[in-house]
This record gives C-alpha cells, sequence and structure tokens, in this order.
C-alpha cells in the first residue's frame, strides 16, 4: 500500500505554520468585517456559483428520496392507519370550528376597522438546497435580491414559522431555520401568554427557554412569535409544546417545542418581505 | 503541474458531491464530509505538504459554502491533511486496514476540532450533544464511505503508482 516516498514531498512544517496562520487571519478577518467585507462578499459569490449544483442535487435525488418515503410508509401498521384516520376526522372537525371562528373573527375585525393592521407582501420561494454539512440548519431557496429578498426576513410555511432568511445573492437565499443551533426567537405560550425564547440546538430541536419556573404551562399549548426583537412579526405559530420538566429548586423550566411545519420536509415557502430588517449580525441570531 | 491537475479535479468534485449529494446522503442529520475524505486521500499518496495544502484549499471551500465562520474548516483541514501525510510516512502497516485506520482517526480529529473551534468562536453547540450527535456518527459514517472512495480516488490521483492494495479494494 506504500507509495514510493521518493516520489512524495517530504515533510515542511513552514508550510503548515504559514496556512494556519492565514486561516487564523481568515477567521479574525471574517468576524470583524461587516456584511459588504470582502469574504462575505466571496460566500456570496461562492453560494450564487454553487445554488444551480443544489438545485441539481435535489432535482436528481428527489425520485430516489420519493422511493424511501414510499419504503418507509410501508411499514405503516393496521393500527397505526387507524389512529391516523381518526386524528384526521378530529382535525376535520377542528378545522371547522376554527374556520368558523376565523369568519367570526374577520366580521370583528371589520367592525371596530382593524383593517390598517400589518400586512406583509410575501414572495413564495422552493427550498432547492439542503445543510451541505452536519453543522447547521440551514435551507438554500431559490429566490434572491432579484426578488426583493434581504438578511433577515422571516420564512414562513403554511404550518407556521421556519426561520429567517440570512444570506442572499441575487437568485438564491439561505434560510436558517429555527432549529439551527444558533437561531432564537422572541415567542410566547398562545394560552398564558407566557413569554420565552425559542431556541435550536446541535441535535436539531427546538426548546421554549427562560420561562420561569412558577408559570404554568402544559404540554400541547401552542407557541406563537412574539414580536418583540423586530424580525418575526406577532403571531406566527412556531410549534406546540411536547414536554414540560419543572425541576426542583430551578429558576427555569425545561419546555421541548414540536415544531409546526415538517422542517425536514419543506419544499414550498412563503418570505416575508415587508419585515423589518434585521439589525443583527449574521451567525448571532439568538435572541434576535 | 501535472499532478496538480487530478488534485484540483478532486478537490473541484468533492465540491459539486458536498453541495449537490450529500445533503441528499444525510443520516440522523449527520452529513458526510467529502472534502475530508479527498483530502486524507491526497496526504496518503502526495505526503504531508500537499496534504497540508490540499487541506487548506478545500476547508476554505467547506467554510464558504456554510453559514459560519470562514476560516476554521480550512485550518483543520490543513493540519489534519499534513498529519495524515506524517502519519502514513512513519507506518509500516500493509493493506487496507493503513488508510482506514489514518481515515478513521483524521476524521475523528478533524470534526473534534472543528467543533471545538466553533465552540471557542461561539458557534458551535454544547460538547458532549456536539460530541455524540454529531462528531462521533460524523466519524464512523465518513470512514464507511473512505472505504468505498479511497481506492478509486487514490488511483485517480497517482495512476503511475502499482498499488497492489487497491486490486484487492476496488
Amino acid at each position: 500500500m506504500k507509495v514510493a516516498n521518493a516520489e512524495k514531498q517530504g515533510p515542511r512544517p513552514g508550510v503548515l505554520l504559514i496556512l494556519v496562520a492565514v486561516a487564523i487571519a481568515l477567521i479574525t478577518v471574517w468576524s470583524r468585517e461587516g456584511e459588504t467585507g470582502p469574504i462575505h462578499r466571496l460566500r456570496a459569490g461562492v453560494q450564487a456559483v454553487t445554488a444551480p449544483v443544489s438545485a441539481a442535487g435535489e432535482f436528481v435525488t428527489r425520485p430516489v428520496r420519493g422511493f424511501f418515503a414510499w419504503a418507509g410508509d410501508l411499514g405503516v401498521s393496521r393500527s397505526q392507519l387507524e389512529q391516523l384516520r381518526q386524528q384526521n376526522a378530529q382535525l376535520r372537525s377542528r378545522v371547522a370550528e376554527l374556520e368558523e371562528a376565523r369568519l367570526e373573527n374577520e366580521r370583528l375585525r371589520g367592525l371596530i376597522d382593524l383593517a390598517q393592521a400589518r400586512e406583509y407582501e410575501a414572495v413564495g420561494a422552493r427550498v432547492i438546497g439542503k445543510p451541505a454539512n452536519s453543522w447547521e440548519g440551514v435551507v438554500l431557496i431559490n429566490r434572491g435580491s432579484d426578488a426583493g429578498l434581504k438578511p433577515g426576513m422571516p420564512v414562513v410555511s403554511a404550518q407556521g414559522l421556519l426561520g429567517q432568511t440570512i444570506e442572499v445573492s441575487p437568485s438564491s437565499a439561505k434560510v436558517r431555520l429555527i432549529t439551527d443551533q444558533r437561531s432564537g426567537v422572541a415567542a410566547f405560550v398562545q394560552r398564558s401568554r407566557v413569554e420565552g425564547v425559542v431556541r435550536g440546538s446541535i441535535e436539531g430541536n427546538i426548546s421554549l427557554d427562560f420561562v420561569s419556573s412558577e408559570t404554568t404551562v402544559t404540554v400541547g399549548d401552542v407557541v406563537i412569535t412574539s414580536g418583540m426583537g423586530g424580525i418575526y412579526p406577532k403571531g406566527i405559530v412556531i410549534g406546540e409544546i411536547a414536554k414540560v420538566d419543572t425541576g426542583e429548586n430551578a429558576l427555569y423550566q425545561r419546555i421541548e417545542v414540536t415544531p409546526a411545519s415538517n422542517l425536514a420536509g419543506i419544499e414550498e415557502v412563503l418570505v416575508l418581505v415587508g419585515a423589518p430588517e434585521a439589525q443583527a449580525p449574521v451567525g448571532s441570531t439568538r435572541g434576535e | 503541474m501535472r499532478r496538480a491537475l487530478p488534485t484540483i479535479a478532486a478537490i473541484f468534485v468533492a465540491v459539486l458531491l458536498q453541495v449537490g449529494l450529500a445533503p441528499y446522503m444525510a443520516i440522523g442529520g449527520v452529513t458526510p464530509n467529502f472534502l475530508l475524505l479527498v483530502v486524507v486521500t491526497l496526504a496518503l499518496v502526495e505526503g504531508p505538504t500537499p496534504g497540508a495544502a490540499s487541506g487548506f484549499a478545500a476547508g476554505l471551500l467547506f467554510d464558504l459554502l456554510g453559514t459560519g465562520p470562514v476560516g476554521p474548516m480550512a485550518l483543520v483541514l490543513a493540519v489534519t491533511g499534513y498529519v495524515a501525510g506524517l502519519l502514513h510516512e512513519q507506518m509500516f502497516a500493509e493493506g487496507w486496514l493503513l488508510p482506514l485506520t489514518v481515515l478513521a482517526v483524521a476524521s475523528l480529529a478533524a470534526e473534534l476540532a472543528y467543533g471545538l473551534l466553533l465552540m471557542l468562536m461561539g458557534a458551535g453547540g454544547p460538547f458532549w450533544s456536539s460530541l455524540l450527535t454529531i462528531m462521533l456518527p460524523g466519524a464512523v459514517y465518513n470512514t464507511a464511505l473512505g472505504l468505498l472512495v479511497y481506492p478509486w480516488l487514490a488511483r485517480f490521483l497517482r495512476p503511475d503508482q502499482q498499488m497492489k492494495t487497491f486490486r484487492r479494494l476496488a
């Protein structure tokens, strides 16, 4: 297996030292330069060049992924099917109730002249790329600055909040999902109005943090954006509380949240282009 | 120059695979690192200095493809490439076990170092969570993939070399 060493270049520690120094210099420049700095611009260029490759990969692998999804569904048992049917019936009835509530809400809003309530313009986009490494929860969408997108715009699906745009090139944009470890969204529990911050994690889960142990939060409560921080508008559904752990003498509760959107399978998204721009630098979105 | 072309081609293809294919090969959120595979292979067939240089280039591309800090993976892969090259020169094992061992160690070390650098910069997750959910599974995934990729890649990079073991593998 050994290749003749005579043809190899011998060890040159000096070269390694230079490369390490350059890498450290790059890290320093990246962290100190602004959004318009040369490294950020270079990254935007790389994103613009590689976006078609991401799109091609998404397109080419679609049939294979479809096959695996189909094969996975084969494992659904009869009892699970029955359970899903019951759930479907319950949801249908719930949708009918909610529709009634929505109509009533519309009438009431009309009465008190809430027509001037904030309405954001939205741009539809398709997901054309998934995270290229294990360390980040970021997807690539096929709309960019040409469609009016800027960093710091909220991104939603039909089910709820997905994340925010962080890097934008003319024809594509990267969206940091709420499950990313660097994501933080000001939120509150819809029922009790208890406020907290929904944060992502390295495992790809989300939790509602900084909720005092003295407040009551129950499994099944819906968590929505609070509008604090200026990035996400108030009232977007984030998810549902899945688990609450109130430790003895703990200051805060440990609250796990199930995202409303299926973040692993998102295909189409809406970018709220009318929302206020992010003020925080990219890479430090925690707590908005 | 003649030997630089296959190196550049290998890194270029690795970037394409990392962007276009790796995201859809993720298992439990763990994505393979094709650039790391190329760097370790290069280090094994070319030696420490080309290993470090290609590691720096591949790592920089990896950083630019992501959304995190630019530079940490360039640093990590430069050192990984160098050490993998040295390791190969100082080991006398024969057969597929050597590259596989180097790949496994290099992969785990690179993931660990990258995770620690991110943590130092405030961009990483908690250590134990990262170790269990990304670093260890990532190292296993890369090693398994390396078993398939290494023989073909090494042959592509050094077609002039007689590497009898490759016949067994590739």
